[in-house]
């Protein structure tokens, strides 16, 4: 794996490192890294800036292409980055969002301490194991029927309040209250039917999860109990996406896409970053569909949310209850007005962090600001985090979504094997159900960036202020 | 070039499959065979397994490589059904013909999501073919 192509940078502020428009001809706007010194170096080992530089060349680009200080490499849009374009003459891409549609984290938060658990610990985990499938083909207890699907496309989480697999304050504490309206269930492809129909309820591979962790740190006290947390309590941290369905809804259009291109005059310098004018039948269309996808991936969260609740109550008793903090999305485009300008708002691993005062913020969280929350790397902290005010002038009211791999997944495995992570983790104290070494390999904490340091970036630049710290006790790993 | 090959080369969050094989139909049964590879672990396949005719259409070689190989994974995640052994009847520009054998897994298996046309290419080197592909995992 080789670094980036040298490109000409400034630093016109703290923390943000600039590739110039005029660095490449083909550029129509800035690339901006938010980082440190350290950081900034690991993202010169792979491909990212180049990558960011590409989706610079787009049309109808509003002010520059981002990336999150926990940026990396990916396929056409690098994974961490922010772009937004016009709706009125820009572009919307599907590798853009990618191919894991809506792929996002909901916390959930108990009364109970550590305390509660002694003894039971293990058992919670394995019976969250066994409630909660995982691997990437693997479907859920729910086999859903066309019909039934069209439901979960237009009406999200509400769908699943009817079928009493959702509590009615669940909804309003989930982004877009769990459901796009702009979905359009005709836009979806048999295919992606198919894929999708038995795999609502599961967690799939790579770096998704259910964790169960505690309280370790409060850093803001008044955002923390507005968010219902306090320093020792139980929380549960899921990590999936639109599973099958949204790979192949993603797959479905970077195919169209790629092939009326032309039609538009649209140059690439990467076929990956296929796109349509916003306001185009393909771009429509498109849009239509991811929508639908986002909405089966909220649905998706829900029904593991339902499916979690069941085990905690089984395996601690009936006090053992689970409220939903929030949940938010990590790879998605909204229409989202900035400036009095419409813009198609693409986040790529990235996280939507509204400030306080903000109307699509639930009002129980208005006062402090959205919640956000920030997966460490496997048996590492995870953060909580909630929205400021220079998301919205600096990052498109975005921020960061996780560590950020920083090893690719072969390397990570000739550092260390598979039965020496599960050996450490076990060591920390923490208990991990995962079906192969190998992956468990490929997600080792040393894969990563380090968290603390890419969360403390967000804060001081003023784009998301820290809550709370997480620290992992239990891992059933995809 | 005489005999086909392939090797995964490293991307810091996907899997790229570098294919050398003296033509495209022997391209599309070498990455065949490198998907597979991925799917079933590393393990050997089994000799046994059913037939099926599969035709894909596109809009040029390096996008009928990837729709080739989105085309498998569906058939492994929809029906537990991992092609390993490719027998191509054409192998044109846009298009692609061919009987393919692949063996029943107990579960769908794991790892690969998409095939991207990020860094995708098929150039001539040295006689015979090299194809690029990054695959999301």
């Amino acid at each position: 794996m080789s670094g980036d192509t040298a490109y000409p940078v400034t630093r016109p502020e703290p923390f943000v490192y600039e590739v110039p428009a005029s660095a490449r001809e083909d550029m129509r706007v800035p690339a901006r890294v938010f980082a440190d010194e350290e950081l900034w170096t690991q993202i010169q080992g792979d491909r990212s800036v180049e990558q960011l530089a590409n989706v610079a060349t787009l049309p109808g680009i509003s002010r520059c292409a981002l990336a999150m200080p926990d940026v990396h490499q990916g396929y056409g849009f690098p994974v961490g980055g922010v772009a937004a374009f016009r709706t009125s003459d820009g572009v919307i891409s599907p590798g853009g969002v990618g191919y894991d549609i809506n792929c996002g984290v909901r916390l959930l938060v108990s009364e109970l301490t550590v305390g509660d658990l002694r003894g039971r610990l293990e058992s919670l985990v394995h019976d969250l194991s066994r409630s909660v499938p995982s691997g990437t083909g693997r479907g859920g207890e729910l086999h859903l029927t066309d019909a039934e699907l069209d439901r979960v496309f237009v009406d999200g989480c509400r769908y699943l309040l009817e079928r009493d697999l959702a509590l009615p304050e669940d909804i309003v504490t989930t982004e877009a209250d769990g459901s796009l309206p702009q979905a359009d269930p005709g836009r979806v492809s048999q295919r992606a039917r198919q894929r999708g129909s038995k795999q609502l309820g599961t967690i799939g591979s790579g770096n998704h999860f259910v964790e169960v962790q505690t309280v370790e740190r409060v850093f803001d006290a008044r955002a923390a109990e507005a968010l219902g947390l306090e320093s020792g309590c139980i929380t549960v941290l899921i990590h999936t996406g639109s599973r099958g369905l949204g790979h192949q809804v993603c797959t479905d259009y970077v195919r169209d896409m790629d092939s009326v291109m032309s039609k538009y005059g649209i140059r690439l310098p990467d076929r990956e970053l296929a796109c349509a004018p916003f306001d185009s039948p393909e771009g429509r269309a498109y849009f239509g569909a991811m929508c639908a996808a986002a909405n089966f991936a909220w649905s998706n969260r829900q029904v593991i949310t339902h499916a979690v609740r069941r085990v905690f109550t089984r395996v601690l008793g009936d006090d053992a209850r689970l409220r939903l903090v929030y949940d938010v999305a990590h790879n998605i485009a909204k229409v989202e007005d900035y400036d009095g300008e419409s813009l198609c708002v693409h986040r790529k691993g990235a996280t939507r962090a509204f400030p306080p005062g903000h109307p699509e913020t639930p009002a129980m969280y208005r006062d402090v600001g959205q919640p956000v929350f920030i997966p460490g790397s496997m048996g590492t902290a995870s953060f909580v985090l909630v929205g400021a005010g220079g998301a919205m002038t600096q990052s498109f009211g975005s921020t960061c979504h996780g560590a950020g791999r920083r090893m690719s997944r072969r390397a990570a495995k000739r550092l260390q094997e598979g039965h020496e992570v599960r050996r450490d983790l076990t060591e920390k104290g923490i208990v991990v159900r995962c079906r192969s070494n190998s992956e468990l390999a490929e997600e080792a904490p040393h894969a990563y960036k380090d968290v603390d340091r890419v969360v403390d970036v967000v804060h001081q630049m003023g784009l998301a202020r820290k809550v709370a710290r997480l620290k992992p006790i239990g891992v059933v790993k995809g | 070039m005489s005999a086909s090959s392939h090797e995964f080369f490293d991307h810091t969050s996907e899997i790229g499959l570098r294919i050398r094989a003296p033509s495209f139909a022997a391209i599309i049964g070498e990455a065949t065979r490198g998907l597979a590879e991925l799917q079933l672990g590393g393990q050997p396949a089994p000799l046994d397994g059913s037939w099926r005719g599969m035709d894909v259409e596109s809009t040029d070689r390096e996008a009928l490589l990837v729709d080739w190989l989105n085309e498998l994974i569906f058939y492994a995640e929809t029906e537990r059904w991992v092609a390993v052994e490719v027998d191509v009847e054409t192998a044109g520009d846009t298009k692609v013909a061919a009987r393919v054998r692949g063996i029943p897994v107990a579960e769908a298996p794991a790892l690969v999501k998409a095939v991207t046309h990020h860094r995708l290419s098929v150039r001539q080197e040295s006689g015979g073919l090299v194809a690029e592909v990054v695959l999301d995992v």
